[in-house]
C-alpha cells in the first residue's frame, strides 16, 4: 500500500515537472501575410516613351516577420515580396504598355511599446526591385527594365483595436529608399549595343535622396474572424527616379485582401515539434 | 548633433529638385509640330551628317501649321517636314496613314524581277523551303541558290546545315537578298558568320550622349563571328538591289569583308541608322534613326554599299527570261 502510494505520488511529481517544462518553453511565431489586389499604375519611363500611361493591374504581397529569437522581442525579422502585373494605355489610346513588377526585401526592425495597444517599428530593409515594361510597337526600344537594389529606411505603426468580440490591428507600414544602385539606359543606347556588343557604358548609377525618391505605404486593418484573421489594405507607391537626363516615374494604388496567420515552424534535428503536434510525417 | 541632422535631412528635402518633370508639350497641332521637331531634332543621328539645317525647316514649317489644320492635312504636312531628312528609317505612324521616304529606291531602276526568280530556270516550283530560306539548285545543278526575302523571318543553324548539305556537290553559292528591306541584326550577324573563317571587326556602331547634332559616344566595334561549326568554304555571291535595305545593307557590309564573297547588282538603298521609337501627344508614333552605324573603315553606311561587281537587269535578258545579276553571279562563281 505504501509502495503504492509513493509510486503514485512520484509520477505525479514527475507529470508536474513535465508540464511546467512544457509551459515555460517558448516558440517563435512567424506571422504570415498574403494578399491580393487590384491596382491603378501610372508609368513614366522615357527610355520608351515621353508619354504616361495608365491602366490597371493585379498585384500579390507575400511578408513574412518573426522575432530573431523568443527571449529577445525588441528585434524582428522581415522578408516581403511584391509582384504586381499590368496594363497601361498612353492618353490617346492609341499604344499600350505592359507591365510587370517584382520587388524581394528583407529587413530588420527594432521595436517600441510607449503605450498599451501600440506597437512601433523602425529599422532597415534592403530591397532588389524588377520591372519591365513593353511596348508591342516600338522598333528597336519596346522594352525598358527597371532593375535597382535599395537600401530603405522603414517604419511601421501598429495600433490594437479592442471590441467586444474581437481586437481589430491597425497597420501603417512604410519604406522609403535612400541608398542604392540602379540600371538607367542612355536614351539613346540600344539594348543590341548593350546586350549583344555589351556596351554598358553610362547604364549603372548610383541612387541616393538626390536622385531617387519614393514612398511605399501599407494601410491595412486585420480582422480576426474563428479561425482567421483577414487583412483589408490600401497600398500605394510613389517612385521618381532621374538618370541620364531621363526622369522615371513609377505610381501604384492597390486595393488589397489577404489573410494573416501565426505560424511555428519546426524542422531539423535540434528543433522538434513538442508531442502534442501532429505531423502528415509521423 | 540631433540639431545637424534635422537640419541635414531638411536640405536633403529642401533641395532644388534635380528631378524636374521635363515640360510637356500640349496636345494641339502647334503643340504636336514641336514635340515631332524637337525628337529629331534632340534625338536623329544624322542631321549633322547629312548637313540638314533644321532650324530652318522649322521656320519653314511652323508658319504652315495652325491648331485648326484637319488632321489629315496635318499629318501630311508632317510627313513632308520628314521627307526632308531623305531617311528611309523616318516614319511617322498614325491610326490611319505612316508617312515614308521611298525615294532610296524608288528613283532607280529594280534591278529584281519576282517571276523570273520563280521560273523553272532558276527556284521553280519545287523550290525548297526552310524557314525564311528559298533554296534550290541552278546551272544543271552546279550553283546552290538561295532567295532571303527579309531578315524578319529567321533560321536556324539546323536550317542552314540542311540547306549546305542540300549544296555540298556545288561549286558555288548565291545568296539573293534583292527586295530584302531588313528586319533584325541578329538574322544578318547569323547569315554572315557562315561565311567567316575566323571573327572579324566589320563595323562600328555609336549612340547619341546628349542633344546635340553631334553628341556621340566613342563607335563601339561590331564583330562577325566566325560559326564554330557549319562553315561554307567556297565562293559565294551576294545579289543586291536599291530595295536592300537596313539590316539587309548590314548583312552587305559584313559580307564585303568576308573571303570567297562577291557583293554583284546595284547599290544598296542603305538605312545605315538604327532606328528608335517615341510618341506625340496625339499617339502619333514616329520612327527614326538613332544610332548611326559604320563599316570597318568608320564609312557610314546610311547612303548604301557599292557592289563588288556593278550589273544591272536587262530588259532583253528578261525578255529571254534571264536574270542578269544572277548569271553574272554564276560566271564569277564558275571561275
Amino acid at each position: 500500500m505504501k509502495k503504492s502510494i509513493f509510486i503514485s505520488i512520484l509520477f505525479f511529481f514527475n507529470y508536474l515537472l513535465f508540464a511546467q517544462t512544457y509551459s515555460e518553453q517558448k516558440y517563435l511565431l512567424t506571422s504570415k501575410t498574403n494578399t491580393f489586389g487590384l491596382s491603378t499604375i501610372n508609368l513614366t519611363d522615357p527610355y520608351i516613351s515621353p508619354l504616361s500611361y495608365s491602366g490597371i493591374g493585379i498585384r500579390y504581397d507575400n511578408e513574412n516577420r518573426h522575432f530573431l529569437s523568443p527571449q529577445n522581442t525588441k528585434i524582428s525579422m522581415q522578408s516581403k515580396l511584391n509582384i504586381v502585373g499590368g496594363l497601361a494605355l498612353n492618353p490617346a489610346i492609341t499604344s499600350s504598355m505592359t507591365y510587370l513588377g517584382m520587388n524581394y526585401g528583407w529587413g530588420l526592425h527594432y521595436h517600441f511599446r510607449p503605450i498599451t495597444g501600440l506597437q512601433l517599428m523602425a529599422g532597415g530593409l534592403w530591397d532588389i526591385d524588377f520591372g519591365f515594361k513593353y511596348i508591342a510597337r516600338n522598333v528597336n526600344n519596346p522594352v525598358n527594365i527597371d532593375l535597382a537594389t535599395n537600401l530603405n529606411l522603414s517604419g511601421v505603426a501598429v495600433y490594437d483595436i479592442p471590441l467586444r468580440k474581437r481586437v481589430l490591428q491597425l497597420q501603417l507600414a512604410v519604406q522609403s529608399p535612400i541608398l542604392g544602385c540602379m540600371f538607367v539606359p542612355r536614351g539613346g543606347a540600344s539594348y543590341y549595343e548593350m546586350f549583344e556588343l555589351w556596351n554598358l557604358s553610362d547604364a549603372i548609377h548610383l541612387s541616393s535622396l538626390f536622385n531617387k525618391r519614393g514612398i511605399n505605404g501599407i494601410f491595412s486593418l486585420d480582422v480576426p474572424f474563428n479561425r482567421s484573421v483577414w487583412r483589408f489594405g490600401l497600398s500605394y507607391q510613389v517612385l521618381k527616379y532621374t538618370a541620364n537626363d531621363m526622369v522615371f516615374k513609377r505610381n501604384e494604388l492597390s486595393l488589397l485582401i489577404g489573410t494573416t496567420f501565426d505560424v511555428a515552424t519546426f524542422g531539423g534535428r535540434k528543433n522538434h515539434a513538442p508531442g502534442n503536434f501532429i505531423s502528415t510525417k509521423e | 548633433m540631433k540639431k545637424y541632422t534635422i537640419i541635414f535631412l531638411f536640405a536633403v528635402i529642401l533641395l532644388p529638385s534635380c528631378m524636374d518633370d521635363p515640360p510637356v508639350l500640349p496636345n494641339t497641332n502647334k503643340g504636336n509640330f514641336e514635340a515631332l521637331w524637337k525628337i529629331i531634332d534632340t534625338k536623329y543621328c544624322y542631321l549633322d551628317y547629312k548637313h540638314i539645317n533644321w532650324d530652318s525647316i522649322h521656320t519653314i514649317y511652323e508658319q504652315r501649321v495652325t491648331d485648326s489644320t484637319e488632321v489629315f492635312t496635318f499629318f501630311d504636312l508632317m510627313g513632308s517636314m520628314l521627307g526632308e531628312l531623305k531617311d528611309g528609317h523616318v516614319n511617322l505612324y498614325s491610326s490611319f496613314d505612316h508617312s515614308r521616304y521611298w525615294k532610296w529606291y524608288t528613283d532607280y531602276p529594280a534591278n529584281f524581277n519576282s517571276s523570273l526568280i520563280y521560273s523553272k530556270k532558276y527556284l521553280g516550283e519545287n523550290y525548297r523551303i526552310a524557314s525564311g530560306l528559298r533554296y534550290a539548285k541552278i546551272n544543271n545543278d552546279s550553283i546552290g541558290y538561295i532567295y532571303y526575302g527579309s531578315f524578319s523571318n529567321g533560321f536556324s543553324d539546323t536550317n542552314m546545315r540542311y540547306v549546305m548539305t542540300y549544296f555540298k556537290e556545288c561549286k558555288g553559292l548565291i545568296i539573293d537578298v534583292r527586295d530584302n528591306g531588313g528586319g533584325m541584326l541578329d538574322y544578318s550577324e547569323q547569315l554572315a558568320s557562315y561565311f567567316f573563317k575566323e571573327d572579324a571587326i566589320t563595323g562600328f556602331i555609336r549612340h547619341k550622349t546628349g542633344t546635340g547634332h553631334s553628341d556621340f559616344s566613342d563607335p563601339i566595334e561590331i564583330k562577325t563571328p566566325a560559326h564554330k561549326t557549319l562553315q561554307w568554304q567556297r565562293p559565294v555571291a551576294i545579289l543586291t538591289n536599291r530595295m536592300s535595305f537596313s539590316a539587309t545593307n548590314d548583312f552587305v557590309n559584313r559580307m564585303k569583308m568576308a573571303p570567297n564573297a562577291t557583293i554583284v547588282g546595284d547599290k544598296t538603298g542603305g538605312g545605315g541608322g538604327l532606328p528608335f521609337s517615341n510618341e506625340l501627344s496625339n499617339g502619333w508614333m514616329i520612327r527614326f534613326s538613332a544610332s548611326p552605324m559604320f563599316d570597318s573603315n568608320m564609312q557610314s553606311t546610311e547612303w548604301g554599299i557599292e557592289p563588288d561587281v556593278k550589273d544591272s537587269l536587262t530588259k532583253s535578258d528578261e525578255a529571254k527570261g534571264y536574270d542578269t545579276i544572277i548569271e553574272r553571279a554564276i560566271n564569277i562563281l564558275k571561275k
